[in-house]
């Protein structure tokens, strides 16, 4: 392409009449100003910030006074030996242990049992319009204690079959204690936690690599669901729970 | 010692420099700009600073180089606050140029990016060599250079399809 086309092209442009007229006016005006453009730069920033502001303000009661997001609306209460619920909290709540005489007198069914600490620590959820709750444990078990009869007992098979692991009874006695294996999650309506009361069996304390956490999930009656966390620790003859 | 300027000596040079530069810089304006009110606003605010800077040239081509760095930058801010980029329509060509051939070549001229317009606006029609073009806009000759290339390519490239 020519590149004199080019001059030719742009020299062929012409202000107009009324536009020199107007910039000899305009620019010889004392209250003259300059042209006003939409500082976009300038505005953005501004519309950033008061989007920001605006997210505090809608986020606010969201936000606890340590900056963390507001605790779930549902509260975890453990219960042990004694039966004295403890409200699950952010600082530990310890229980002693009394299960370690139990462990003497195991018999194992399956012959192949995992080596746990079998405790008698439950939980129980407290909240409004809460339809159902979901726990999973990521290292151990819940179990269950179960009591049968000496016949229930003779029946291995049937024992097996409803994973029943563990039987312990009193010394000439022909009432049995068993220990159940829940699995590591189960699901529990709201209105039926009592009757569905599920102990925790976690691996001794020297065996673990991480710690370990039980996910509480709470389904509520709208559909929307709420969780929370606690760590496990198995302490010396003792374990403590603590919201994460 | 002050120096007193009567407003008539004011008015005589605004009117002598509108008459030297307004077409001039109105006709860069308008190809950078694509919009006629823009491009007044730019050649406005152009000559409302040499007013109100009243700065000193060593000589004509110094001047000429001042109005066209000052424009230039203008229109760099105008085009950079304005999100919406408005392209002139052959329709309003028509209302500034006399030769309806160069119609085609113009529009090409106007899609092209604003750095290669005026890079293309200031060595091909206002004739400055690339040092020179380096120094008004503030750039480097090479960045010069490879906008020269550039914007000839993409030149090329639009006036093909505008001729189709």
């Amino acid at each position: 392409m020519d590149e004199r086309k080019i001059k030719d092209a742009v020299n062929s442009i012409e202000m107009s009449k009324a536009i020199e007229n107007r910039l000899k006016t305009k620019c010889f005006d004392p209250n003259r100003e300059k042209s006003r453009q939409i500082n976009f730069k300038k505005w953005g920033s501004v519309a950033s910030a008061v989007g920001i502001l605006l997210l505090l303000l809608i986020n606010l009661p969201f936000i606890s006074n340590y900056g963390n997001s507001q605790m779930a609306t549902f509260t975890i209460t453990a219960y042990a030996a004694d039966n004295t619920g403890h409200e699950l909290l952010k600082e530990k709540t310890t229980f002693d242990l009394a299960t370690l005489e139990r462990i003497g007198v195991l018999t194992s069914i399956s012959g192949d049992g995992d080596n746990l600490i079998f405790t008698n620590v439950s939980l129980n959820v407290s909240g409004e319009n809460i339809d159902s709750i979901f726990y999973e444990i990521n290292k151990g078990t819940f179990i269950e204690d179960v009591i049968l009869s000496k016949e229930e007992v003779a029946n291995w098979d049937k024992l097996v079959l409803e994973k029943i692991n563990y039987l312990t009874n009193a010394p000439n006695s022909e009432i049995f204690q068993g220990i159940k294996y829940i699995g590591n999650t189960f699901t529990v309506k709201y209105s039926e936690q009592q009757k569905y009361k599920y102990s925790l069996a976690i691996p001794p304390h020297n065996s673990l690599e991480e710690e370990i956490l039980i996910n509480v999930t709470v389904t509520y009656k709208d559909g929307t669901s709420e969780q929370q966390d606690i760590v496990v620790n198995h302490e010396s003859g003792s374990i403590s729970l603590v919201l994460d | 010692m002050h120096q007193f300027v009567s407003t008539t000596e004011i008015e005589i040079d605004i009117d002598r420099m509108v008459d030297t530069y307004g077409n001039m810089l109105f006709r860069i304006c308008l190809v950078i700009l694509c919009n006629e009110s823009d491009a007044e606003d730019a050649v406005q605010d152009t000559f409302i600073k040499y007013l109100s800077k009243a700065p000193t040239f060593n000589d004509s081509e110094h001047e000429k180089a001042w109005f066209i760095t000052v424009a230039t930058n203008r229109c760099k801010n105008m085009r950079r606050y304005n999100i919406i980029r408005r392209h002139l329509d052959i329709n309003d060509l028509q209302l500034y140029c006399r030769n309806e051939e160069n119609y085609g070549l113009l529009e090409a001229l106007m899609k092209l990016p604003h750095k290669q317009k005026a890079v293309l606006l200031l060595h091909y029609v206002e004739g400055y060599k690339i040092e020179e073009i380096a120094k008004i806009l503030s750039i480097t000759a090479a960045a010069v250079k490879k906008r020269l290339q550039r914007g000839r390519e993409l030149l090329r490239q639009n006036y093909r399809e505008e001729e189709k």
